[in-house]
């Protein structure tokens, strides 16, 4: 009875929640989040990608895609080769590691697919071919 | 000047609430926009330059060309796509270290090229690319 009476007492005083640790551990969620973020941004095409065997995972953070109409897509927008470097020396300041991807389409022309991975190679950027998933 | 040293009496708290709903609309929109995206892909990049000079008894890379066409010549023979490999393997059989030299027009299809390319791979026979630059 004793007990229930000293309970009664704590009611009528005003219950606040401490929410300093959970402040904190939000925090360090919300770090967390914008560190690893990476805004890739999509090249707006969809191609059809050609499948293997031999694929590797990848994280890229760069996509570059070339249409059956060879057309070169970044960003969603189509620009032309020699356009194409100062577009990739962009997306390369925003994200200096960046790893690059080309997502040829199955009907796309291989000497513009090559054109663009050798530039990318000479800019000194990682790049792979994308395939079906 | 009153009425704020009687405030000073009572136990200062910052209300948190609305900076805690503010922090976690931005943990939700980071945690939403985090696009851990994951592609597959493989490496089609030509090895680096190197100046030595391949060893005077190595065997003579075999050479698949695919010209603007699609039209596939495995060592100057026509070959379809589907029978690439079995060529391949029987210039092998005979070669068994040589490599392949895909050499490729700039009209011909990418899909061709990495369906090659990846049957190769899949094989362990060691392939590399180059273009073919005149007509």
């Amino acid at each position: 009875m004793a007990r229930r009476a000293s309970r009664v007492n704590t009611d009528e005083e005003e219950v606040e929640l401490n929410m300093t640790p959970m402040l904190d551990v939000v925090f360090i969620l919300l770090i967390f989040f914008i560190v690893t973020s990476v805004f890739i941004k999509e090249p707006g095409v969809d191609t059809v990608r050609p499948d293997a065997v031999t694929e590797d995972d990848e994280n890229p953070s760069m996509l570059v895609a070339v249409t059956a109409e060879n057309e070169v897509w970044v960003n969603r927008r189509v620009y032309e080769m020699n356009e194409l470097r100062g577009v990739i020396e962009q997306l390369l300041q925003e994200n200096p590691k960046g790893r690059a991807m080309i997502q040829g389409d199955e009907g796309a022309n291989i000497g513009l697919i090559l054109d663009v991975q050798e530039l990318l190679s000479e800019m000194d950027v990682e790049v792979k071919i994308s395939t079906l998933q | 000047m009153r009425r704020r040293q009687q405030h000073k009496d009572d136990q200062a708290e910052v209300n948190m609430t609305p900076m805690l709903d503010i922090v976690f609309i931005l943990l939700i929109f980071f945690i939403v926009t985090a696009t851990f995206l994951s592609e597959e892909g493989i490496d089609m990049r030509p090895p680096p330059d190197n100046d030595t000079p391949p060893p005077p008894d190595a065997a003579p890379p075999i050479v698949i060309q695919v010209d603007g066409d699609n039209e596939i010549f495995v060592n100057q023979v026509r070959t379809d796509v589907d029978r690439v490999l079995s060529a391949v393997n029987r210039f092998r059989a005979e070669e068994p270290n040589s490599a392949v030299l895909l050499e490729v027009y700039d009209e011909a299809e990418h899909g061709i090229i990495v369906q090659i390319w990846d049957e190769m791979g899949a094989n362990g026979v060691p392939v590399s690319i180059q273009r073919q630059t005149d007509g």
